[in-house]
């Protein structure tokens, strides 16, 4: 029975880490700008005219690409940090507050789709409401 | 009513056990009815096989009837695309709200019951002389209601869910301040509850573990009936009270830090979207392990008999194990999600 016991635990601890490599390198692609893991929640989905995507750990990263390529870019997509969603740039709520969300390149951009949401963050962290970073000036 | 492959099978399934939960609510009563201690010679060979066709029509049926259980979310996670608004299993539970809720409730309880009923027929199956044969006909009938009202939920439901109405996203549940999976820990563990179900999720799980390795190891032989009767309170009550706190734990915890969504608490985007790939296999093996501790209170309630004493004993050790196994099995898994994710 012991055997079986540690053969379970084996198979089982394996499972659990084929869970994480699928969830941390398969499952999340990685950066289009500086190649590390897109977090699910801070992930920013650049759409191109021909409909291929490109995909960011961060606002930063985001638009650092975004003001090199602004001419091939048909939307951008970002993702709400309560609910996890994808939403169109337009329609977000930006917050620059003191909270890092990533401490490579230090971006201090928060996005939300509730106003409610973003107004609180602000409060909590002691931010303010941002334009939308990826508007393309005429 | 939604087509597709998950309610034409669970209709399937509902339809089946209905009628032939139906006979062998029939078959059960007349047999507890005609039933006699002593079977005279020439009448023994149709009591034997009327016998074994009502216990190999419960068998098949209630094996099928647990699967039901876990297709029932697989069919709720099929309805997402087809509710307006849904955007996990969260959206379709609010069609219906009742009629969900109420299934959620008794599938477990189904499963627990049904689980246990098996179990105790396969102690009675192992001796010759049948001696709990009685006492399994009375708990077919109990597993046979509930299988019943099971089923005519389950038809109920299938038939009647129709896509007309656009409900909520899981976050105006889940995730506003007041949730209900926030309000019950904070009143009871106050402002640090979240951390205090952390380590008691822990804590009690790895009680568990040891208790019942301790019932697994030769000690255990030793003991005196008094010391045996509080290890097994104390497992029972530990088991009882895990529930509570790992459902908490999980929805306030540990589901928004597997899934990387700090301040998102759904455990049915936890379950069903695939984020966390191997979240069913956690959450099931912690639902057998639980049970386990269950069924083998219902062994030692119904089985412990002079003839069939040391085929429960053997049978209970077994599901020991598999509780053993499945609870480290669930917390190893949970924690290595922790660390590396």
């Amino acid at each position: 029975m012991k055997n079986k016991l540690w053969v379970g635990l084996v198979i089982s601890i394996a499972v659990a880490f084929i869970g994480v490599t699928y969830q941390k390198f398969l499952k999340n692609p990685h950066c289009a700008f500086d190649g590390s893991a897109v977090p699910p929640i801070y992930e920013v989905d650049i759409v191109l005219k021909d409909h291929s995507v490109k995909r960011f750990c961060s606002i930063y990263c985001a638009v650092q690409w975004f003001k090199k390529n602004n001419q091939r870019i048909d939307h951008v997509l970002v993702t709400d940090e309560i609910r996890g969603t994808k939403l169109d740039s337009y329609i977000a709520y930006f917050v620059k507050s003191e909270l890092i969300t990533n401490e490579t390149n230090k971006n201090r951009i928060h996005v939300f789709q509730q106003r409610q949401d973003a107004l609180t963050h602000a409060e909590k962290f002691r931010g303010e409401i941002t334009d939308d970073p990826f508007t393309i000036d005429d | 009513m939604i087509i597709n492959i998950y309610t034409l099978i669970m209709l399937f399934v509902a339809f089946l056990s209905l009628f032939l939960g139906v006979f062998l609510f029939y078959a059960t009563i007349k047999m507890l009815l005609g039933f006699k201690p002593t079977v005279p010679l020439e009448t023994k060979n149709t009591y034997e096989q009327a016998g074994y066709l009502v216990f190999l029509t419960a068998c098949v049926i209630l094996s099928v009837r647990m699967l039901a259980w876990p297709w029932f979310y697989f069919m709720l996670q099929s309805f997402v695309p087809e509710v307006p608004g849904a955007m996990c299993m969260f959206g379709v539970t609010q069609i219906l709200p009742f009629t969900v809720t109420f299934l959620q409730i008794i599938k477990p309880i189904s499963f627990f019951i049904m689980g246990g009923w098996l179990l105790c027929y396969s102690v009675d199956k192992a001796v010759p002389t049948s001696p709990l044969i009685r006492r399994n006909l009375y708990f077919l009938l109990i597993a046979c209601i509930v299988l019943l009202i099971d089923s005519i939920t389950d038809i109920s439901y299938v038939l009647r869910m129709k896509p007309l109405m656009s409900v909520s996203c899981c976050a105006t549940f889940f995730d506003v301040p007041l949730r209900p999976s926030a309000m019950i820990p904070l009143a009871v563990f106050g402002k640090h509850f979240q951390e205090i179900l952390f380590v008691l999720y822990y804590l009690i799980n790895i009680f568990l573990v040891i208790l019942l390795f301790v019932m697994l190891s030769k000690k255990w032989l030793f003991f005196t009936a008094f010391t045996r009767k509080i290890i097994l309170s104390g497992l029972t009550v530990a088991g009882v009270f895990n529930v509570p706190v790992v459902i908490y734990a999980f929805i306030e915890n540990i589901v928004p830090r597997l899934m990387q969504l700090p301040y998102h608490h759904c455990i049915y985007c936890f379950m069903g979207k695939g984020v966390v790939p191997d979240a069913p296999i956690i959450l099931g093996l912690f639902v057998i392990g639980t049970f386990a501790i269950g069924w083998v209170g219902i062994l030692r309630m119904l089985c412990i008999q002079a003839e069939t004493q040391s085929i429960t004993e053997h049978l209970i050790k077994k599901i020991n194990g598999l509780s053993i196994f499945c609870l480290l099995a669930s917390l190893v898994m949970v924690t290595i999600h922790l660390l590396f994710t």
